[in-house]
């Protein structure tokens, strides 16, 4: 391996090698993660150029603002979801250590991080199906918008229709990215990556553990805040 | 390979700059927030574009920061960087045509369908709503069986 | 420097070439015809069902250009093929609607997008940047078999009671969102729309495949600039199906909502006769347009990139000189990559797209004329007092030439938005890109098979059908198309079931009459390439030098009938690019052949 120690540019794609130092996998997963942004990118924007087409729209502030446990009529918004844009953001903290920990070749430390991954996804599921739930006893669904304009007027449909639309691709995407992490976690604890000797598929589910995380950045300031 | 005295430095290292993003990614969700609620009580157009205008930025920094250090491609080899990054920059024609279009087409609709721009400016009461919606729905079902006899003729 | 271990654990997969030779015994029949794991037999795979795809295809137009050009006759052996489809020997409105939908889809995806770059960049991906297999020969079957998947489901839907989908290969709402909307949008349109899904699914696994494989799996010494163009071409292809095949895959998935669960994001003021008002509002039908496009234009060059790419290489290998303006390629490659994306609303200008943002569009797609034409110039200056051989591949590349310029003028015509006021949607575009981009792309296909099939089965096709399938389809492609710039200029819609009842289209009948009868003898023709080509797999002239075209790239220095792992001992080296004609006065120099010391320089 001493051969790689005048990497030019030349060198790094002059064949025999690749060029960016990764495995083919990793690669892979990377040019997969950018196809489904533009999955989620064009449904993102096909909400916006609806939003934009359209006259009046519903003020996501009157919309989402209950929490488990809480009275009928209580009024909080941006709270519930804050609490799962940050039960997100540490499931992926604790993905990073798993992964970190799989570098380091530290079977129990892969295993207790992805485990807290896979409690943090499961819990922004659970999240989900909690408002999801909600919305539908108000008479949200597909099809059925309950909720009025900020400006009093009729709305339209498309507001419950893209953000079950689009918060539900999202939460199959965890929830696939929850099955990802159970296998991980099943072939960490029966020593299939100590076999190998080394943790790149916890590198590849990490990353699209991570992905998930970004989409939510994304729909979390087009649904809740903006 | 005996990398083991280097291998805890980096892990330290890399400890520490997860944490250092948790913080900065949490400190940006609750700039979110906070601009969030302070634009409930915003009725000006213009300074809700504005705020609008900062959460979108804020959530880019925090897109950011996700894929270059918990994705880790910061860490990545240039040519990786710029192959994913660069293909990406369609976005910006993506989102511009999709949305000037969108707006020209409620311009057009309401230049040239005045019923439609009654209809959006009238004000309804919400439980009248939730009715109408019930009854749309009905409507909606009722079209579908008419359709199934339809089909079945 | 672990890393570097393991990426050589895992590209490397196939390296053990001791036990390759033995893998060949245990293969069960099934592992190596059915679910093989190959790129070589995948690439046939794909092949053959494109070929299926295309006579099921070209018979479909044969039909519908049977009643646009005898509107008044009947052929009663229509109503044995077609049943109640074409009651007394006439076909009905909707099977000419349904035909031409079908025809459509199946051409544009199943033969142009999954048998030409399927086939192409299986393989030769790997054979020409010297590798094994592709990155993961595993998704590379699943993507054959996803495809198969669509196939199946797509010829299902055409023995669907109410008939396959029938609004057009676009699948413009509300046609394809309201099954009242037409007998062909009810469950006809429910398996166009699954067959679709399967079918991104299948580019997307292939195309990741493609752009890993190029990447990472070079053999040494092939840097970028070393590959040949069809490997360029195969990669530009790749990650214009990749970035552009999930837009359309979120377009389906809002159409499916809005078919199947009451939203309305493509609805809006809908009425329906026979049914009513509907209650969807506030969607907007352009919106399914700009998705449905954002794939559609680069999907035009997902099509024509491959062929562009083989004709360059087969040009280059049979004038004996190397092919001029190689950077120049690359980059023009590029530049139509990029473009690709930018331009898709030109196909929208009349749907009611914002007029100035329509002229921002003219702009970017009247750039496309550049580096189409700089492909142009350096195939032609290719030529330029070459040593010629007129293979049949070599005549199906020039015929390629010779059509992506006629077709290209005329997109120049359409890119503008004002012409295309007149031109929207008549004869005029139909003549336009089926010259640019079908028969062009047919035409890639066909040369690359001629190249190459020598290199697939270890057998000559034989050369005096391929002569007349050759000049048959040329002329027989320009009579067809030609004419029809006269009638869309005339204003000749498309998509017409009957022109005869117009008193401005009557003047056409004879034309219409002269176009089918061409088409018919076109599509007849084919039938000598397929019996060529599968009597030349068992029956046809063995190969019996390992470079028969006496070629640079290194496929040709594979053994005649390469094995699973494509080299049986070490995987060649490169030490030129594959362009060396007619250097230093040798007439070719193979890439493995290192650089000499009395050498002039490198391109």
């Amino acid at each position: 391996m001493s051969t790689t120690t005048t990497a030019t540019t030349t060198k790094l794609w002059g064949g025999g090698k690749s060029p960016f130092d990764v495995e083919y996998g990793k690669l892979m997963m990377w040019y997969f993660l950018m196809s489904d942004a533009l999955t989620f990118g064009a449904f993102l924007i096909s909400y916006g150029t609806i939003r934009f087409s359209t006259n009046g729209w519903p003020d996501p502030n009157k919309v989402f603002k209950s929490y488990p446990f809480a009275s009928e009529g209580v009024n909080a918004p941006l709270v519930f979801v804050s609490i799962m844009t940050f039960i997100l953001i540490i499931s992926s903290v604790t993905m990073v250590l798993a992964v970190q920990a799989g570098k380091e070749m530290k079977k129990k430390a892969v295993a207790t991080n992805l485990i807290l991954t896979i409690i943090g996804g499961i819990a922004f599921l659970s999240c989900q199906a909690w408002e999801w739930n909600h919305l539908h006893s108000e008479g949200a669904w597909w099809g059925m918008n309950p909720f009025l304009n900020a400006d009093g007027s009729a709305s339209s449909t498309n507001f419950t229709n893209y953000f079950f639309t689009i918060t539900g691709f999202h939460g199959f995407h965890v929830l696939s990215g929850v099955v990802i992490n159970i296998i991980m976690l099943i072939m960490t604890l029966t020593d299939q990556f100590e076999k190998r000797g080394h943790y790149l598929m916890i590198e590849k589910a990490g990353l699209y553990w991570h992905f998930v995380d970004l989409v939510w950045v994304f729909v979390f300031t087009c649904f809740y805040l903006i | 390979m005996s990398h083991t005295a280097t291998h805890e430095d980096h892990s330290a290292e890399v400890r520490k700059e997860v944490t250092k993003i948790t913080i900065i990614l949490s400190v940006l969700t609750i700039i979110e927030l906070i601009l969030g609620f302070y634009m409930m009580g915003i009725e000006a157009a213009g300074t809700r574009l504005l705020i609008k205008g900062t959460i979108v930025i804020l959530m880019l920094a925090k897109a950011f920061y996700i894929v270059a250090y918990f994705m880790h491609l910061k860490h990545e080899v240039r040519n990786l960087i710029m192959t994913v990054c660069v293909p990406l920059c369609i976005f910006f024609w993506f989102i511009t045509a999709f949305l000037i279009d969108g707006n020209s087409f409620r311009n057009l609709r309401n230049t040239y369908d005045p019923h439609y721009k009654e209809q959006s400016s009238i004000k309804v009461e919400a439980k009248e709503a939730k009715h109408e919606e019930k009854e749309a729905k009905e409507e909606k079902k009722g079209g579908l069986k008419l359709d199934a006899t339809r089909t079945t003729d | 420097m672990s890393n570097e271990a393991v990426l050589h654990a895992h590209s490397g997969a196939h390296d053990g070439h001791e036990d390759h030779s033995h893998e060949h015994h245990h293969q069960s029949f099934i592992s190596k015809y059915v679910f093989s794991q190959d790129h070589k037999m995948i690439a046939k795979q794909f092949l053959i069902t494109g070929m299926v795809w295309a006579v099921l295809g070209g018979f479909m137009s044969v039909l519908f250009r049977l009643q646009l050009g005898y509107p008044d006759a009947n052929f009663p052996w229509l109503e044995t093929i077609l049943g109640k489809w074409a009651k007394g020997g006439h076909i009905s409105p909707e099977a000419y609607y349904a035909l031409v939908t079908t025809h459509g889809t199946v051409l544009v995806f199943f033969v142009l997008t999954a048998g030409l770059s399927g086939t192409f960049a299986n393989f030769l991906i790997p054979l020409q940047i010297g590798a094994r297999d592709m990155a993961s020969p595993f998704m590379n079957m699943l993507s054959y078999w996803f495809f198969f998947a669509a196939s199946i489901v797509m010829l299902s839907s055409i023995f669907v009671e109410t008939g396959p989908f029938s609004g057009g290969w676009t699948a413009y709402p509300p046609l394809s969102a309201l099954g009242d909307a037409s007998p062909g949008s009810k469950s006809g349109m429910d398996l166009w729309i699954v067959s679709m899904a399967l079918f991104v699914v299948s580019s997307l696994l292939g195309g990741l495949n493609y752009i890993a494989t190029i990447l990472n799996m070079r053999t040494k010494g092939m840097s970028m600039t070393r590959l040949p163009l069809t490997i360029w071409a195969l990669f530009f292809t790749a990650v214009l199906g990749v970035l552009s095949f999930p837009v359309l895959f979120s377009g389906f998935i809002l159409l499916i909502f809005d078919r199947n669960f009451g939203t309305s994001f493509y609805l809006s003021d809908i009425f329906i006769n026979g049914v009513g008002a509907l209650p969807n509002e506030g969607g907007s039908a352009i919106l399914y347009q700009h998705l449905f496009w954002f794939l559609g234009h680069p999907e035009v060059y997902i099509i024509l990139l491959p062929a562009m790419g083989m004709v360059s290489e087969i040009l280059s290998v049979n004038s004996r000189k190397p092919i001029f303006g190689y950077m120049a390629m690359i980059g023009s490659l590029f530049a139509i990559a990029i473009l690709a994306f930018l331009v898709w609303a030109h196909h929208m200008f009349v749907t009611g797209l914002n007029p100035f943002l329509g002229s921002v569009f003219v702009l970017l797609t009247l750039l496309i004329a550049v580096p189409s034409a700089i492909k142009v110039f350096n195939w032609l200056t290719t030529l330029w007092k070459g040593n010629i051989r007129f293979t049949p591949g070599m005549l199906f590349a020039i015929g390629f030439v010779s059509l992506f310029i006629s077709g290209g003028l005329t997109g120049i015509w359409l890119g503008n938005s004002a012409l295309d006021i007149h031109l929207h949607d008549t004869y005029f575009v139909i003549a336009h890109f089926h010259i640019v981009m079908g028969v062009a792309s047919m035409f890639g296909m066909f040369a690359g098979i001629y190249h190459w099939f020598p290199k697939m089965y270890g057998r000559f096709m034989n050369n005096t059908l391929a002569y007349i399938h050759f000049w048959v389809t040329f002329a027989g492609a320009y009579m067809i198309f030609w004419p029809m710039h006269y009638e869309g200029l005339a204003g000749m819609p498309r998509r017409y079931y009957d022109y005869s009842i117009w008193e401005s289209f009557k003047q056409f009948q004879d034309l219409n009459q002269f176009i089918s009868l061409v088409a018919m003898i076109v599509f007849a023709v084919q039938f000598l390439f397929l019996f060529n080509f599968f009597y030349s797999i068992f029956k046809g002239r063995k190969v019996t030098t390992m470079n028969p075209w006496e070629a640079n790239t290194l496929e040709w220095t594979a053994p005649i009938h390469p094995g699973h792992g494509n080299w049986p001992g070490e995987i060649p080296e490169v030490y030129r690019w594959a362009y060396d004609y007619g250097k230093d006065g040798v007439d070719f120099i193979p890439q493995t052949t290192p650089v000499g010391a009395d050498e002039s320089v490198e391109h």
